[in-house]
C-alpha cells in the first residue's frame, strides 16, 4: 500500500542533500571571504562581500525549516527535543567561552560559530539517542 | 497505551515500512507507535483507524 504522495519518506534524504549543498557553500564563502572583501573594497562593496558567508547560513535555516515542515508529529517531537538540548549546550558553551575571555582566552573567529553549533546539534542528537533507549 | 497495530498490520501482510508509507509517517514513528513509546495525536489515530477500517478504541486501549 503506497500513499499517492509520501513526502515524509524522503524528508530525511532531501534534508541531507540540501544541508550538504548549503554547508559546502558556507565553507567556500567563509574561506574566501577575506579575498572577496579585498576585491570588493575598491568598489565600496566591502560590507556586501563580508556578508556573503551569512547567505548560506540563512539557507541552512531554510533547509531546517523545510525539513521540520515535512516530518511527521513523532519526528517533530524528537526534532524539537534535540533542538532544545542543542540550544542549551550551545548557550552554555558560549557563556563559558565569554567568561574565559576574561582570563585571556582569545576570541573565537566567527568562521567557527556555525560549525560549533553543528557539533552541539550532533552532540544533542547523540544524547537524545541514548536517553531514548 | 496498548495497541493492536502489530496484529492488524500482520493480518494485512504489511511491513512497518508499508504502514509508514500508507500513513505518510516515518518507519521510526510506526515502530514507536507499536512499541508504545509514542501515543498518536487524534488526527493520526483517526487516520490509522480509517486505514484499518476499525474504531480507534478497537486499536488503542489504556494500559
Amino acid at each position: 500500500m503506497q500513499a499517492a504522495t509520501a513526502p515524509v519518506k524522503y524528508a530525511g534524504r532531501d534534508y541531507i542533500v540540501e544541508m550538504i549543498v548549503a554547508s559546502a557553500l558556507y565553507i567556500g564563502a567563509a574561506l574566501s571571504r577575506h579575498w572577496l572583501i579585498a576585491i570588493a573594497r575598491p568598489h565600496g562593496l566591502e560590507m556586501a562581500a563580508a556578508l556573503v558567508p551569512a547567505l548560506p547560513v540563512w539557507a541552512m535555516l531554510w533547509v531546517v525549516w523545510r525539513y521540520y515542515r515535512r516530518i511527521d508529529e513523532f519526528e517533530k517531537k524528537r526534532f524539537l527535543e534535540t533542538l532544545a538540548i542543542s540550544f542549551g549546550i550551545g548557550s552554555c558553551l558560549l557563556c563559558s567561552f565569554a567568561f574565559a575571555a576574561d582570563a585571556g582566552l582569545s576570541e573565537l573567529d566567527i568562521t567557527w560559530a556555525w560549525p560549533t553549533l553543528a557539533v552541539t546539534w550532533a552532540l544533542a542528537g547523540g544524547i537524545m539517542h541514548v536517553l531514548r533507549r | 497505551m496498548k495497541n493492536r497495530l502489530p496484529q492488524l498490520r500482520a493480518e494485512r501482510g504489511m511491513t512497518q515500512a508499508d504502514l509508514a508509507d500508507a500513513l505518510n509517517v516515518s518507519r521510526q514513528t510506526v515502530n514507536a507507535l507499536e512499541t508504545g513509546r509514542y501515543d498518536p495525536s487524534l488526527p493520526l489515530a483517526f487516520a490509522i483507524a480509517k486505514l484499518f477500517k476499525c474504531r480507534i478504541e478497537d486499536i488503542f486501549s489504556p494500559r
